[in-house]
Formats: C-alpha cells, sequence, structure tokens
C-alpha cells in the first residue's frame, strides 16, 4: 500500500481542563451492554459493575475526571476488524463507555465479565482496559483492570507480567458486594500519583 | 493487503511536558513512576469503530443556539482533517470541541469568573469526520482568560478538541490556539511541548475571506491521530 502523504507528526496532547463539559455526558453512557445510552441493555454474558474512585497526590478525590473504558464481549472478542473473529463478535455489545468523577472521586461502569482470548502474544486474562483523562493530565493516563476471579489467567497474562510481582495486585479489583440490579461489582482505587508501593501502574500508549 | 498495525512510540519533544508552574494539578494527577512498557494486543489495537450511537453528533453549530439567538462575537468556522501518522484521512472520527465564550468564561458550573456569560452560547459542540476526514464547526472565536491563583498567567484564546478515532491508541485530546495572539508565546500549557514545530501545529491558520462564504471568518487545523497502517476502513 502506498503512503498518500510524508509521515506525519501526532498532534500535541493538552489537558482536558477544567471545563469538559457536563452536557457530554448522559445517562447510560457508562453502560458498555447498551448500543446507545437511552437504548437497552442487549449484550450476552454476566453482567457486572466496575467501581472505584479517582485519586490524586496526597489520596484526595480527583474530581471532575474522565474515564473512557474499553474491552472485549465475554467470548473474548472485539467488533473491530484488527480482532480475526470480530465477524462473531456480540453484536449487542458496545465494548465502549465513558464515565466521571463525583466529587468523591467515584466513578462506575456496567458491563459483562469479559472473555479471555488468545493472540500471537499469548493468552490474555479477562481484562478491562481504563483510559484516565482530566485537569492537569497532558495525556491519556491507560492502565488495565484484572478480576480476582480468573488468578491463573491473571498469572500468564503478558500485560500482567510485565510489572513487578508486587504491583500486579494494584490492577485486580476486589469483590465489592452486589449492585442495586443484582449484578457483582468489583472494586479498586486508581491513586494517580503516589509512592512507589501504592501508585497505580499505568502504560506506554 | 494486511499491513502489520504500527504505533510507534510518540516523540516525547512533540508532547508536554509536566509539571507546569502554576498549574498545580499537572503535578497531583501524574505518576511519579514512568510508564510501564507492554506488549501491544488486540485489546490495545483494537477500539470502538463507531461511537456515533453513543456520543451523538449533530451539535456542530456553536454560534446559533436557536434561530435568531446569535451568539456574541466574531464568528468563525473552524474545520480541518483527521488524518493519521500515513496523512490517510481518518473517516468516522467522533470529533467534540467547547471553549469559553467571547468574553473568556465557560457554561460550566465552576468557572464561576467575573466575566459575563452570553445566554445564547454554550460552547460544546460535538460531530463526526466524513470520508475525507473531514470536521467542521461553525462558532465564535473565544476570549482570553486568566488561570486563578497563577499570577499573571493567561490563556490565550483557544479551543479544546477531543478526538475518538478507531483505536484506543488513536485517542486525542488537545487545544488549537489562534494564529498571531500575543498571549500564544505566553502559554504555560502550549508551552510545555518542546518542539517547536509541534507547537507552531497547535496553532490553526487562517483561511482567506474570499475563500469561505457568508459571516464567518475562516480557520483550518489538521488532527494527526498516531498510526501507521492502522486505519480501518469503515
Ligand atoms: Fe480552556
Amino acid at each position: 500500500m502506498s503512503r498518500p502523504n510524508a509521515p506525519l507528526v501526532p498532534t500535541a496532547w493538552a489537558t482536558i481542563g477544567p471545563f469538559f463539559p457536563n452536557t457530554f455526558f448522559r445517562e447510560g453512557d457508562n453502560d458498555l451492554t447498551r448500543m446507545a445510552p437511552d437504548a437497552p441493555p442487549t449484550a450476552q454474558g454476566a453482567p457486572m459493575w466496575l467501581t472505584g474512585r479517582v485519586l490524586q497526590e496526597g489520596g484526595g478525590p480527583c474530581v471532575n475526571a474522565v474515564l473512557e473504558a474499553w474491552q472485549a464481549d465475554a467470548a473474548g472478542r472485539f467488533r473491530h476488524p484488527r480482532d480475526p473473529d470480530w465477524q462473531q463478535a456480540d453484536p449487542g455489545f458496545h465494548g465502549w463507555g465513558r464515565a466521571w468523577t463525583d466529587a468523591e472521586g467515584r466513578f462506575a461502569f456496567r458491563t459483562i465479565i469479559p472473555g479471555a482470548y488468545r493472540d500471537a502474544t499469548g493468552p490474555r486474562a479477562p481484562h478491562i482496559n481504563l483510559a484516565i483523562i482530566g485537569s492537569g493530565i497532558m495525556g491519556r493516563l491507560a492502565t488495565t483492570i484484572f478480576l480476582p476471579a480468573f488468578a491463573e489467567a491473571n498469572a500468564a497474562d503478558p500485560v500482567l507480567a510485565s510489572l513487578p510481582e508486587a504491583l500486579r495486585p494494584l490492577l485486580v479489583a476486589q469483590p465489592d458486594g452486589l449492585a442495586e440490579d443484582g449484578a457483582p461489582r468489583f472494586s479498586l482505587d486508581l491513586l494517580l500519583r503516589g509512592d512507589a508501593a501504592t501508585e497505580t501502574p499505568f502504560f506506554e500508549d | 493487503m494486511q499491513h502489520p498495525d504500527r504505533f510507534d512510540p510518540l516523540d516525547p519533544a512533540t508532547q508536554p511536558v509536566v509539571p507546569i508552574p502554576g498549574y498545580p494539578n499537572t503535578q497531583r494527577r501524574n505518576p511519579a513512576r514512568a510508564p510501564f512498557r507492554r506488549v501491544l494486543t488486540r485489546t490495545e489495537l483494537t477500539g470502538p469503530l463507531d461511537l456515533s450511537q453513543k456520543l451523538r453528533p449533530g451539535d456542530d453549530n456553536l454560534a446559533m443556539l436557536a434561530p435568531g439567538r446569535a451568539a456574541q462575537g466574531q464568528l468563525i468556522h473552524v474545520g480541518g482533517r483527521v488524518l493519521d501518522e500515513d496523512g490517510r484521512p481518518v473517516a468516522g472520527a467522533i470529533v467534540e470541541l467547547w471553549q469559553a465564550n467571547a468574553g473568556g468564561r465557560y457554561f460550566h458550573p465552576i468557572d464561576q469568573r467575573d466575566a459575563p456569560l452570553d445566554p445564547n452560547f454554550i460552547g460544546n459542540g460535538r460531530t463526526r469526520s466524513d470520508a475525507q476526514g473531514r470536521y467542521g464547526f461553525f462558532t465564535i472565536k473565544p476570549g482570553a482568560y486568566p488561570v486563578p491563583d497563577s499570577g499573571r498567567w493567561w490563556r490565550p484564546p483557544h479551543i479544546h478538541i477531543s478526538v475518538l478515532g478507531p483505536g484506543s491508541l488513536m485517542r486525542l485530546v488537545t487545544q488549537m490556539y489562534f494564529p498571531g495572539d500575543p498571549l500564544n508565546g505566553l502559554d504555560r500549557i502550549l508551552n510545555s511541548v518542546p518542539d517547536l514545530a509541534a507547537r507552531a501545529r497547535c496553532i490553526a491558520a487562517s483561511v482567506l475571506p474570499t475563500e469561505i462564504a457568508g459571516d464567518w471568518l475562516g480557520y483550518t487545523h489538521d488532527l494527526v491521530l498516531r498510526g501507521r497502517h492502522a486505519t480501518p476502513p469503515l
């Protein structure tokens, strides 16, 4: 394939600043199982919630942070041509959602338990990708959240394995009871800046 | 013919350096530890192909809240192309835009500055790039505003832009500046990018008035997302 132009350099990032519009959020945006915010949930699989807090240096809440989630469907497929099985992906699972933090730094996503899959890099454990943007954040803080029920798969996951062993638990959400709709809730805090033992590990983009 | 995806690391000189003096959140909210390198698998190389059901486009005229309710300020059109690193158009990208009004105040509960609100200007819009990667908004030129508790740091007139392309690694949040503004050279956010050419690319270009019709002063601004051989067809 030819290149239509000389290579371009990606545009410089900047912060969203303090004034990211509240009106950009609609109820349901944080639900990955809906194809549209006002559509009913249509995904196959076991519903779950991923909740937690975004904290800044000193442990205080990071207010008005925006989180974007992306994950595979219940069978471990992505509805995207870079997944060889994308035509079999669940047409009722959107896979993307956006949430924002409240005055306590809390966020919540409703989704389904993601499926595991295997590709050239090896077996990937069920996981949810999160990106955090917010005032003062000058890029995408990208991390990946794992679930405690898949200890064996987590141990074999090449991305989790790229972290020192002591930091891996920081990316495993913990069971946190049931949500109002009866679905299990998994929770964890994301500390944007802290000491080496507690700061959330982020990945190079 | 399938080419491998390529997401080369960003050249750090072309991206902001933190912390930024006078902007405490750049200290509190950026990790102390360097990010970990990871292998890129499907999960990083994919992303929502088309978000227009979830993030609905349609608000691309910010300057006219309703018929007969024009915003205060210089009417402008901001448009350009969403491209990947190979210069290929990125079709179907969601482009979100937000900005202050002509007096430099945001329609946002946490902007309590003593500058006038314009009842005819909200300043938030969303559109979707077309098959040629083109996007465009009708809006007004935003005013400058001082950054609270920062001494004498004023933000130059700028427009916030968020782009969601068809891959997680293509995500972009940026700010667009206006050519020739004396505050550009003093802005700590724009100047946190070390590379002068990368900084210059954050400044829109004027379109000569003869080239556009109507009441709109034109600015053109291309947005380059990460990725080579990476833009899937829609
Ligand atoms: Fe701003």
